[in-house]
C-alpha cells in the first residue's frame, strides 16, 4: 500500500508510442480471445442439441419451464386449463411481462399435489424464470420470434458464455489479463459446470453460477479500486444471484471471511470498508425483496456472519480513524481505556446473542448448512438428504471426473497467489479453500469449486508459461556480469519487476491510473520472484535453461490437450442425455426411445383438462408441464404423506390400490417399465423406495414381505405379495425382463379394478384407468352395499367399497 | 439351596443365583438392583443368570430384556465395530432409565461369549454383533426376537426404534455425553473471554502466526490435499484405510474397483499425487528461476518432468481402471467406441 507512484513513472519512462500500438494491438488481441471463449462456451454445451434435439431436458427444468411460461403468459387468462394452449402471441407484451410477474408472485399451482396444491409464487427462486422471460421477451420486442422452450433451452449455454467472461474479469484484478483468458478458456470447458449447463439443462444453477462469479468479480472491483460504483453493482449482482439460487448462501458467508482474514491479517484499508459495508446493508435489504427468502434474510443464523463482521468492521474502521487523529501515545492510552470498556460491553453482548441462539434447537441454522459444517451431521439426523445420491461425498474419481488435470494444477496456483499476496489473490484462495472443503461434503457442490479451480489453475499454467517462454526467449549470460550482450532485454527487466513489485499497491489507486499500467503487465514478461528486490540493485535475469524449458511447455500442452479431450468426451457423452428421450445400441444400430413424450402427449390427447394423473413422484413435473394433467405429487417433495400415499397405492394389491386412487379422485395411473427395452431406472427400480416411504406413514406396509432372503426380485422366486402388488401387475406383460435379466414371475392375469388404456411404441409407459364401480343388482345387498360405500368415501376410502 | 428373603440373595447374588425359584417381583427387585449397581445400567449376565432371570417360566417373568452379545476376543476386529455398539448401548441403556427411572419392564443387559459359551448356544447365536429382545412371552429362549442389522445404522437412535416399536415402552431422546463437561466447558470459556484482549494486542502488533503467510499457504494446500482424496468421504462414510483380502488374509487391499467406493490409503495417495503435481509446477516457477547453478536448474526440470508425467499417467490409468470410464476424442460417428454402462 506504499509507494502508489511508482508505476506510473516506470510507464512514462519505460515505453513510447510503441508501448501504445502494442497495448491495442494486445486489447484487440484479447477481446478476439474473450470472443472466441465465448463462442466455445456456448457451443460445447450443444452437444445435447446435435444428438438428440433441442429438447428441456430432465425433471426439475420442467418445471421451471413451466413457471416461465405462466410468468409470461398472464393476468387475463380465463381458466387454468388454457395456460398452455393460448398463443402467447394474442397478448400486448409489455402487459404481460408487468403483469405475470405481479401474477406469477401470487401464483397458486391447482394441478399439482392434488387436492393441496402449492404455492409457487413464494416457494420458488425467479431468477432463472425472470431471465429467460426477459431473453424472450427481448428477441420478441426484436421481432426475433423464438418459442418459449427454444430461449430456455439455450439459457444456459448463454449464461456459460457470460460466465467465463465473468472469470476473465475476476482473474484479471487478482493476477492479470493473460491469466484471465487462460481462467475463461478452462472455465469454458469445465466438466463439471458443463454437467449443470448443457443445452436444455434449465435449471437455477445455470444462471447462478455466473452470478456467483460476477458477485465476486464485483467484490474484488470494488476492493481494488475503492469505488462506490461497483459497490453498489455489487450489491445488485448480489440481489441477482439471491433471486437465482440458495447457495447465495456462500456468497454471504465467504465475503465477511473475507473481510475478516484482511482485518486479522492487518490488511485494513479504506477500500475494503467501501467494499462490504454497501454490500451487507444494500444486499440484505435487496434479498429481503425476495419472495422465498424475505425476512430469511435477518433471522436465520446463515446470515449472522456478515453482520457480526459488519460490526467488527466499524469498530476496526473507527481505531483507524482515531489512530490518525491522535499521537502515538495518547492513542495507546486511549486504546487500553476502550479496550477495557468495550470489551466488557461486547462480551455482554456476546453472552445474549450466543444464549438466543442456544436456545434454537438446531442453533438457527439449517439441516443443509449443518451438514456442510459438521459433516457428519446429514448421515446421522437427516437421512432422507443424506440419501439423495448428488449429496454424497465424492471419493477421487469424482474430482478427476469434474475437474479433470485441474486438481493438478490448483495447487500451483494457490502457490502463486501468495508470490506477491494481495487481497484479491487471498480472496481466490479463500474462495478455493472453502469449496474444495464444500464440495468435499457434497459432491453437487463440485459446482461451486469448479470455477475456484479453472482460476487458480489459469493463475498456475500462466505463471507457468510465463517462466518457460521468458526461459526460451532470453537466456541468461554465461556469466553472471551481464549487461552489455542483451542489454535491452535485461534492462527491461528490472523495469518489469519494480512494476510487479508495487502490483499490490496499484490497485490502491483510482481506476484511470490502474488501466494502463495493467496493460504494461500483460503485454510483458513478469518475474514474479523478484519482488523483494529493491530497484537500485542489479536486476538477475529469472530464467530456467532452454532445452528443459521447451520439453516443459510441450508437457504443459499434453496436459491441457489431455484436458479438452476429456471435456469434449464429457459434454458429448457424459452430460448430454436429456433423460426425457433414451437411446440404447442394439446390435442393429442405434435406438431412440422416445416413450415419455409418446405418453404425456397422449395424456393431453385423450384425457379430460381435469382429469387426475397419478404417478410416482420422479414423473410428476414432467406430467404437468408436458400433458397438462392434475398430478397428485411431483418432484417438490414437500408432503411426505401425500408421497407415502401413492407408495402404499403403488404396492398395495389392486383392489385396495383402487380404493385409495379413487379416494383421491384419481382417472389415470402412469407407471414405467423398462423390462422391454432394457432401461433400468423405472419403477420396479424404484419400487422399494415406495415400499419404504410407504411404510414409514403407513405401517401395514411392511419391506420384509416384499423381500425373499433379503433379495429384492421380481422372478418366480419372488414374495406372493410382490407379485400382487399393484405396481408389479401394472407394469408387467413380456415375459422375460431385460433391465434385470430374468423372466417374470407370474404372467397371464386378467385385471379386474384397471384397465389399460395405453402403452407406448417400447412398452416404457403404460397408461391404467381406474374402472368406474360396477352397478351391484342383487336386491338385498345393494341397499347396504350403497349408503356403505358413499359413507365410505367421504371418510376417505378407509374400507372396501366393493362389499 | 431354599428361597431365601430377596434381600439376602441381593447381597450375595454372583454365588447363589444358580437354582433359587424366586416369585415374579423378587426377579424384577433382583434386576432392578443389580441395575442399580452397574455405571451404565447394563446389567451383566452370566450362564446362571441366564438361567435365573430369562429361562423363568412367563408368568414369573414380566419383564423383557434387550440383551447384548458380546465377545471381548473379537473386539479387536474393526469391521465388527463392538465395542462402539457396546457404548452405544450403554447410552441407549442410560437414556431409557433417564426417561423410566426405577422402570422394571425393560433391562438392559449383555453377556460376554468366553465366559457364557452355553448361553450363546442356547440363544443360537453364532455371529456377531448380535442383540436380543427377551419379551415375556416368548417362552424359549432361541425363540427371542432378534435386532435386525438395519437397525444397529444409526446406532442408539435406530436401536431406540427397535425397542420403542416392539415393547411399546418409550426410550424418549439419546442423550450423550457431552464431550467436555459442564464446568470444562464454563473454564475454557473463560479462559477464551480472557485471552481475547491479548489476541487482540497480538494481531494488532502484527506479530502472531496469522501474519505469517507460509501458515495461510500450508494450510490451504492442506486443506486441498485433504479434499480431493476424498478424506471426507472416510470419515462421513467411516471407510477403512484398507481392506484385507478376502481369500489371501495376508494380502492387503488398497484399491478399491468402482467408483462408488473408496478406501481410505487410495483416496491419499492419489491427493497426493494431485498435489505433488501442483507443487512440482510451482516449484519450478518460483523457486527453481532464482537457482545460480544452470546445472542444478537443468536437473531438477528434468527430474520434474519425468515425475510428473509419471503422476499424471498414474491418476489417469487408476481413474480409467477405477471407474471404468475411457476416455477418447469424440468423432460425431463415434456412437460404437462408448457404450452407456449398463
Amino acid at each position: 500500500m506504499a509507494e502508489p507512484q511508482q508505476p506510473t513513472a516506470v510507464r512514462g519512462s519505460g515505453e513510447g508510442g510503441g508501448g501504445q500500438f502494442r497495448n491495442a494491438v494486445g486489447g484487440v488481441l484479447c477481446a478476439f480471445a474473450l470472443l472466441l471463449i465465448g463462442v466455445l462456451a456456448f457451443s460445447i454445451r450443444l452437444f445435447s442439441v446435435i444428438k438428440y434435439e433441442s429438447v428441456i431436458h430432465e425433471f426439475d427444468p420442467y418445471f421451471n419451464y413451466r413457471v416461465t411460461q405462466v410468468s409470461l403468459i398472464s393476468a387475463e387468462r380465463s381458466s387454468a386449463a388454457s395456460i398452455f394452449c393460448q398463443r402467447m402471441e394474442s397478448f400486448s407484451q409489455k402487459k404481460r411481462k408487468k403483469n405475470g410477474v405481479y401474477e406469477f408472485w401470487n401464483w397458486f399451482d391447482d394441478r399439482t399435489w392434488y387436492p393441496l396444491g402449492r404455492a409457487i409464487g413464494g416457494t420458488v427462486y425467479p431468477g432463472l424464470t425472470l431471465t429467460a422471460g426477459t431473453l424472450w421477451w427481448l428477441l420478441n420486442s426484436l421481432n426475433i420470434p423464438l418459442s418459449v422452450e427454444t430461449v430456455c433451452v439455450f439459457t444456459a449455454p448463454i449464461f456459460s458464455a457470460n460466465a467465463s467472461w465473468a472469470t476473465y474479469l475476476l482473474t484479471k484484478e487478482a493476477k492479470g489479463p493473460g491469466a484471465g483468458l487462460m481462467a475463461a478458456t478452462i472455465l469454458a470447458m469445465v466438466p463439471s459446470y458443463i454437467s449443470r449447463s448443457v443445452a436444455g439443462s434449465y435449471d437455477n444453477e445455470a444462471v447462478a453460477i455466473f452470478a456467483l462469479i460476477f458477485t465476486f468479480y464485483l467484490y474484488v472491483k470494488t476492493l481494488n479500486t475503492g469505488s462506490l460504483f461497483y459497490a453498489t453493482l455489487n450489491a445488485l449482482s448480489y440481489f441477482y444471484m439471491v433471486c437465482s439460487w440458495g447457495g447465495y448462501t456462500f456468497i454471504i458467508n465467504l465475503i465477511p471471511m473475507h473481510v475478516l482474514l484482511c482485518i486479522v491479517t492487518g490488511r485494513y484499508s479504506s477500500r475494503l470498508y467501501i467494499a462490504y459495508a454497501p454490500l451487507v446493508v444494500l444486499g440484505t435489504l435487496l434479498a429481503a425483496l425476495v419472495p422465498v427468502v424475505g425476512f430469511n434474510s435477518v433471522l436465520t443464523s446463515e446470515h449472522f456472519a456478515s453482520f457480526l463482521v459488519f460490526i467488527i468492521l466499524h469498530v476496526v474502521a473507527l481505531v483507524y480513524y482515531i489512530k490518525g487523529l491522535l499521537t502515538p501515545r495518547l492513542f495507546k492510552v486511549a486504546m487500553t481505556f476502550v479496550i477495557k470498556v468495550g470489551l466488557a460491553f461486547c462480551y455482554a453482548v456476546a453472552v445474549i446473542l450466543v444464549s438466543l441462539v442456544a436456545s434454537s434447537p438446531t442453533k438457527g441454522w439449517s439441516g443443509r448448512s449443518l451438514s456442510l459444517l459438521d459433516p457428519t451431521y446429514a448421515s446421522k439426523y437427516i437421512p432422507l438428504i443424506a440419501s439423495v445420491s448428488e449429496h454424497q461425498p465424492p471419493t477421487w474419481p469424482s474430482y478427476f471426473m469434474g475437474i479433470n488435470v485441474l486438481a493438478f494444477l490448483v495447487p500451483s496456483g494457490i502457490i502463486a497467489c501468495f508470490f506477491p499476496l494481495s487481497d484479491a489473490s487471498s480472496f481466490l484462495v479463500l474462495y478455493l479453500v472453502t469449496s474444495v472443503y464444500f464440495s468435499g461434503v457434497m459432491v453437487r457442490l463440485m459446482l461451486v469449486l469448479a470455477p475456484a479451480a479453472c482460476i487458480l489453475s489459469g493463475i498456475a499454467l500462466s505463471e507457468a508459461f510465463k517462466v518457460l517462454i521468458r526461459s526460451m526467449k532470453f537466456q541468461r549470460p554465461s556469466s553472471d556480469d551481464d549487461s552489455s550482450t542483451e542489454g535491452d532485454e535485461v534492462s527491461s527487466v528490472p523495469a518489469n519487476s519494480m512494476k510487479n513489485q508495487s502490483k499490490t499497491s496499484v490497485k490502491s489507486e483510482t481506476v484511470t491510473k490502474e488501466k494502463p499500467s495493467k496493460k504494461n503487465r500483460k503485454m510483458d514478461q513478469d518475474p514474479e520472484g523478484s519482488s523483494p528486490v529493491g530497484p537500485t540493485r542489479e536486476q538477475k535475469l529469472l530464467v530456467l535453461p532452454c532445452g528443459p524449458s521447451f520439453v516443459g511447455i510441450m508437457s504443459l500442452i499434453v496436459l491441457c490437450g489431455f484436458y479438452v479431450v476429456h471435456c469434449v468426451w464429457a459434454a458429448a457423452e457424459v452430460y448430454s442425455e436429456p433423460q426425457i428421450v433414451h437411446t440404447y445400441r442394439s446390435p442393429y444400430g442405434l435406438h431412440v426411445f422416445d416413450d415419455f413424450r409418446e405418453a404425456y402427449a397422449w395424456l393431453r390427447h385423450n384425457t379430460e383438462v381435469d382429469d387426475k394423473v397419478a404417478s410416482w413422484w420422479d414423473y410428476g413435473y414432467q406430467t404437468t408441464a408436458m400433458a397438462n394433467r392434475t398430478v397428485i405429487v411431483d418432484n417438490n417433495t414437500w408432503n411426505d404423506t401425500h408421497i407415502a400415499t401413492v407408495g402404499t397405492a403403488m404396492s398395495s394389491p389392486e383392489k385396495e390400490a383402487w380404493e385409495i386412487y379413487n379416494s383421491l379422485d384419481v382417472k389415470y395411473v402412469l407407471v414405467v417399465f423398462g423390462g422391454l427395452v432394457g432401461h433400468r431406472s423405472d419403477d420396479i427400480n424404484k419400487f422399494l423406495s415406495m415400499v419404504r416411504i410407504g411404510g414409514g406413514v403407513f405401517p401395514n406396509i411392511k419391506e420384509e414381505d416384499y423381500l425373499r432372503d433379503g433379495i429384492y426380485r421380481v422372478d418366480a422366486h419372488g414374495t406372493p405379495k410382490m407379485l400382487n402388488c399393484l405396481i408389479f401387475v401394472e407394469t408387467d406383460g413380456t415375459g422375460f425382463d431385460r433391465a434385470r435379466g430374468y423372466e417374470i414371475g407370474k404372467k397371464h392375469f386378467k385385471l379386474t379394478h384397471f384397465e389399460e388404456v395405453f402403452t407406448t411404441h417400447n412398452w416404457m409407459v403404460r397408461i391404467y384407468k381406474l374402472k368406474p364401480q360396477k352397478n351391484r343388482v342383487r336386491g338385498k345387498l345393494k341397499l347396504k352395499s350403497r349408503s356403505k360405500t358413499s359413507s365410505t368415501l367421504k371418510s376417505g376410502g378407509k374400507t372396501n367399497p366393493w362389499q | 439351596m431354599a428361597p431365601a428373603p430377596a434381600r439376602h440373595l441381593l447381597l450375595l447374588l454372583p454365588l447363589l443365583l444358580a437354582a433359587a425359584p424366586a416369585g415374579a417381583d423378587d426377579l424384577v427387585a433382583e434386576l432392578q438392583s443389580l441395575r442399580a449397581r452397574s455405571p451404565s445400567g447394563v446389567i451383566h449376565l452370566t450362564d446362571t443368570s441366564v438361567t435365573r432371570f430369562l429361562s423363568a417360566p412367563a408368568s414369573r417373568r414380566p419383564y423383557s430384556v434387550l440383551l447384548f452379545f458380546d465377545a471381548a476376543a473379537l473386539h479387536s476386529k474393526p469391521d465388527l465395530h463392538l465395542p462402539q455398539l457396546r457404548t452405544e448401548f450403554a447410552l441407549l441403556a442410560a437414556s431409557f432409565h433417564d426417561r423410566n427411572p426405577g422402570s422394571g419392564d425393560l433391562f438392559f443387559a449383555d453377556i460376554e461369549f468366553a465366559e457364557s459359551q452355553h448361553s450363546f448356544h442356547q440363544f443360537g447365536v453364532n455371529s456377531l454383533p448380535h442383540v436380543r429382545l427377551i419379551r415375556p412371552e416368548h417362552s424359549t429362549l432361541a425363540g427371542s426376537e432378534q435386532m435386525d442389522q438395519s437397525h444397529f445404522g444409526r446406532l442408539a437412535d435406530s436401536m431406540a426404534e427397535f425397542v420403542e416399536s416392539r415393547t411399546g415402552l418409550e426410550v424418549g431422546p439419546i442423550v450423550r455425553p457431552p464431550l467436555l463437561s459442564r464446568n470444562q466447558i464454563i473454564l475454557l470459556g473463560i479462559l477464551f473471554l480472557i485471552s481475547i484482549p491479548f489476541a487482540i494486542k497480538r494481531v494488532i502488533e502484527g506479530e502472531t502466526l496469522l501474519h505469517d503467510r507460509r501458515v495461510w499457504m500450508a494450510g490451504a494446500l492442506f486443506v486441498y490435499f485433504f479434499s480431493v482424496s476424498g478424506g471426507m468421504y472416510g470419515i462421513i462414510r467411516h471407510t477403512p484405510m484398507f481392506l484385507t483380502d478376502r481369500s489371501d488374509p495376508d494380502k492387503l487391499v488398497f484399491f478399491y474397483q468402482g467408483s462408488g467406493m473408496q478406501l481410505g490409503a487410495e483416496g491419499f495417495a492419489v491427493g497426493f499425487l494431485y498435489t505433488l503435481v501442483g507443487l512440482m509446477i510451482a516449484g519450478v516457477t518460483h523457486l527453481l528461476v532464482k537457482v545460480e547453478s544452470l546445472q542444478t536448474q537443468r536437473f531438477a526440470m528434468m527430474a520434474v518432468i519425468a515425475i510428473g508425467w509419471w503422476a499424471v499417467r498414474k491418476v489417469i490409468f487408476l481413474d480409467n481402471w477405477k471407474t471404468g470410464y475411457s476416455i477418447h476424442t469424440f468423432w460425431p460417428s463415434s456412437w460404437r467406441i462408448w457404450n452407456h454402462p449398463h
